[in-house]
């Protein structure tokens, strides 16, 4: 491999990297704004610029390919002049509302004022103001902040496929807009709020909802369709406040999309039943975990059972079902559902040309793999469904048969539950899923399950249990 | 006195005909003559006549057409860049408007000499007069078949066309020209690649300005040789056409060989003077880019080398001369309100850096300067110079660093008397 050395340190290299990224690997962060490895390179924010032997002026190391022996400074004087310069005409128009702005905590701008920056300020003429615009549901703009990297025009065109946003204007007057200021139109807009490295774009779900430093960040997988993208789920004292894409170049690199991104609302909804729940009349009335085990093993009683277990559990969850339940009622037969249209693993495939796929379930290759086959039609001699429900799977029509569900269900579903026993959802247990080039996946639980809500285990230790004090009784 | 090549056909509106140009100019006999040569061999003759690039950064022709490959999977591109728009520059629009066709034989000889088919005219949107009398040129040159398909019987082909800009000064740098030609923000590109490796639409390209163009028939027809001989200088052949405009008594183009007077022979010897006999207090040698000179540094020849030893530049030889009775806080003034209009506003030091020192040399020109604003403007030119994407921020920096340092007392005299001197 070719070496250069970047501030007296040898450093291999790729042909073709770029200086930022060989320096990264041997642990010199040059500062940048506008580069982003997943983007085409501008150039532009200048804030990169280092200083290369032989060459009379400053380059700028996203664009500079390192070649063998170049020899590169990345703390000169000069370097640190221009960073010190960038970062005072970056701010000469920037609000510095830092103590209202959610970026405040994880912004760029913020972060290398402190490291790079003057803390004294010469400029004392008035500050540019633009109008905040609306630019649809997922995303707020505030164009104050803006210092125009155009990472978000790039990632539109690049990674989104979309002509949705423009620069317009020229100069000192540049403004980032969307085309006629039209609201956005990806399904992947959360992702501009990620690569904007100021709080000129927010999203709008989380704006003014908690300061980013009181988060408790655990990284997981998103359960939202058969990719797995990698995520961290941010919350504080069991609530769940935003999830983020987490870097994996080999299944989502840097992105996420905005169903996969919003999909944790359900987790702290209200909707979400949390306590053990006997159907009366067209509602729920709450019980105590012994009761609502108890009737679950009458209702069972004398009746054959098909089983439905969702594609958005987990390896560990299905492969428990598997062995415990037909040990507890007279089964049928097991059956994997979730997706209406994609029974099988090859009714899946990309539901559009960035991430999404068919199969809105997680876990569909994984249970496929334990030998499950797709819900089509149930046997006529079913008396009695139980319904085993992750959080993210669609529960099939079930021909007004009664049925017991296992697992997170909203206060909503009524049709012919009779009892709801509250499990718990993909943040609130570990876990091993497989997607759908057959990556397997581990996950780790980021917060505990709200009301009565158990693991599955727990669930099936208390039937155990309980059965067992009854036949002693 | 030099012999000139274009100066004597300007202000003749017969001038512009084909025939007129067949008959009067020898008009394409260099195209016929290049046609029989290989391209190497007219790469070779254009590289002896030391054509400097007109356009301001004075780069060698012969070797900028060197860089093209000689295989590409993609088209070659020649293109004409007729977006003269640097202040003070003039020189192009007489070659469109009197000798177009001595533009469209450059460009088709050009466009053999690199393996090129397709050819722009990339003119500026206010040149509409100009763009219009280039395509009747064109219009004409098809009809003899001097453009089109196999020209003049050869296997040669080669089509141009105009494409008119919408008035933005940084199309004028060859970068955000091609991006503005392919449809895009004219917002320069990161180089390299250089137009010559990618350039519009991806393949190699050259990009020459019009007056270098308007030399390369010349220089087939006469030898590169003769043409390096009109320059009076080793490295700068031909002869140049320096626009003189502002307090001279006959402003106006002048041609010149190269490097053969000083700024003080044009302005006195040539231009008869300074206007109403005042006093010389400036002189901006090559477009309102150019570093300022002072009245005591105008014994400097008018050349790419030794305007740059003495901290100026020839750029696009547009030559701006200022006498005592305008204030030079003023001039800066507008001067720096242009370029901080015309940033493209992508990169950071240009966008914000040319608005700043917009608004204090508008502060101090109205007597709302503070007297640590000089070395503020001094700085922040300097946190610019060199550290932009593309030349426009040098361009906005120099001029300040230039007018400051040898006008301060001009600028503490606003400051300290809260107004304008003069006014």
């Amino acid at each position: 491999m070719p070496k250069c050395i970047i501030n007296g340190k040898e450093a291999e290299f790729k042909p073709g990297e770029n200086i930022i990224e060989v320096a990264k690997r041997v642990g010199i962060y040059i500062p940048y704004y506008c580069y982003h490895p997943a983007l085409s390179i501008v150039a532009q924010c200048r804030m990169c610029a280092v200083e290369i032997e032989k060459m009379p002026k400053l380059q700028t190391a996203c664009s500079t390919p390192a070649t063998e022996g170049m020899i590169i400074k990345t703390t000169t004087e000069r370097v640190k002049k221009n960073q010190r310069a960038i970062m005072e005409f970056l701010l000469l128009n920037h609000p510095l509302d830092c103590p209202i702005c959610d970026k405040s905590g994880e912004c760029d701008l913020q972060d290398f004022s402190f490291q790079y920056g003057d803390s004294f300020m010469r400029s004392s003429e008035e500050r540019r103001t633009y109008v905040d615009l609306d630019i649809g549901g997922v995303i707020k703009k505030n164009m104050n902040r803006c210092i125009h990297c155009t990472r978000c025009l790039r990632f539109a065109e690049g990674v989104a496929e979309i002509h949705e946003m423009v620069a317009v204007k020229r100069g000192n007057n540049i403004e980032i807009s969307t085309i006629d200021d039209r609201p956005l139109e990806t399904d992947y807009a959360g992702n501009y709020a990620d690569i904007c490295p100021t709080g000129s774009l927010s999203i709008k779900d989380f704006r003014f909802k908690k300061r980013v430093w009181y988060l408790k960040k655990t990284p997981t997988v998103c359960e939202g369709c058969s990719r797995g993208c990698n995520m961290e789920v941010h919350e504080e004292r069991g609530t769940v406040y935003r999830c983020v894409p987490r870097v994996n170049l080999e299944i989502n690199k840097y992105w996420l999309c905005d169903e996969g991104r919003f999909n944790f609302k359900y987790v702290n909804s209200e909707n979400r039943l949390t306590e053990p729940s006997i159907k009366s009349a067209q509602k729920f009335d709450f019980c105590d975990w012994s009761t609502a085990i108890e009737k679950s093993r009458e209702f069972f009683q004398g009746k054959k059972t098909t089983v439905l277990v969702g594609s958005d559990l987990t390896q560990e969850e299905i492969k428990l079902i598997l062995d415990f339940i037909p040990k507890q009622i007279s089964v049928l037969s097991f059956f994997h559902y979730g997706t209406p249209g994609v029974l099988f693993s090859k009714d899946d495939g990309p539901a559009d040309r960035i991430l999404k796929m068919k199969s809105k379930t997680s876990n569909l290759y994984g249970i496929e793999k334990l030998g499950l086959t797709g819900f089509e039609k149930y046997s006529p001699q079913t008396g009695a469904f139980l319904v085993f429900r992750g959080g993210r799977a669609s529960v099939p029509d079930l021909g007004g048969i009664p049925t017991v569900g296992i697992g997170v269900f909203q206060k909503t579903i009524i049709e012919n539950f009779k009892i709801i026993l509250p499990g718990t959802t993909f943040v609130e247990k570990d876990g091993t899923i497989f997607n759908f080039e057959g990556v397997e996946q581990k996950f780790k639980r980021a917060i505990l399950p709200p009301g009565q809500s158990k693991n599955l285990s727990e669930i099936f230790m208390l039937w155990a249990h309980l059965g067992a004090a009854r036949r002693a009784a | 006195m030099t012999e000139t090549l274009f100066i004597q056909h300007f202000g003749k509106e017969e001038a512009r005909k084909i025939s007129y140009y067949v008959e009067k100019m020898e008009g394409y006999t260099a195209l016929k003559k290049a046609i029989s040569l290989s391209q190497d061999e007219i790469i070779g003759e254009v590289k002896k006549a030391n054509l400097r690039g007109r356009g301001g950064a004075g780069f060698p022709a012969g070797i900028k057409w060197g860089f093209i490959p000689k295989q590409s999977s993609k088209p070659k591109y020649f293109v004409c860049n007729a977006d003269e728009s640097e202040p003070g520059t003039f020189k192009d629009r007489d070659l469109m408007r009197y000798t177009p066709h001595l533009v469209l034989e450059g460009i088709i000889i050009g466009g053999y000499a690199i393996g090129s088919n397709t050819g722009y005219i990339y003119i500026r949107g206010e040149y509409t007069r100009e763009a219009g009398l280039l395509q009747a040129a064109i219009d004409e040159a098809y009809e003899k078949g001097y453009l089109g398909k196999n020209i003049l019987g050869s296997p040669f082909s080669f089509d141009i066309t105009v494409h008119r800009g919408a008035g933005a000064y940084i199309c004028g740098e060859e970068t955000g020209l091609l991006n503005s030609l392919e449809g895009k923000r004219g917002e320069p590109r990161v180089k390299p690649p250089f137009p010559a490796q990618a350039g519009a639409f991806g393949g190699p390209t050259i990009v020459n300005n019009v007056e270098t163009i308007a030399s390369i028939p010349f220089i087939i027809r006469r030898g590169g040789d003769w043409f390096a001989k009109l320059g009076k200088l080793e490295k700068s052949g031909g002869t140049r056409l320096f626009g003189v405009s502002g307090h001279v008594k006959k402003p106006g183009l002048y041609e010149l060989g190269s490097g053969s007077v000083t700024i003080r022979e044009l302005i006195y010897d040539y231009c008869g003077g300074i206007l109403d006999d005042r006093k010389l207090k400036a002189v901006i040698p090559g477009g309102s880019s150019a570093p300022v000179l002072t009245a005591d540094e105008i014994d400097v020849v008018l050349d790419i080398e030794p305007l740059m030893k003495v901290g100026s530049m020839l750029g696009s030889a547009g030559i701006i001369v200022v006498n005592e009775t305008f204030c030079v806080v003023k001039l800066l003034a507008r001067m720096i309100k242009f370029y901080a209009h015309e940033s493209c506003g992508q990169c950071t030091p240009c966008r914000e850096g040319c608005q700043w020192m917009e608004n204090i040399i508008e502060r101090i020109e109205h007597g709302g300067g503070e007297e640590r604003d000089l070395n503020l403007l001094l700085d922040i030119a300097d946190n610019i110079n060199g550290k932009t994407l593309c030349a426009l921020g040098d361009a906005a920096a120099g001029p300040v660093m230039s007018f400051v340092k040898k006008f301060r007392s001009d600028f503490e005299q606003h400051i300290r008397g809260k107004k304008c001197p003069n006014a």
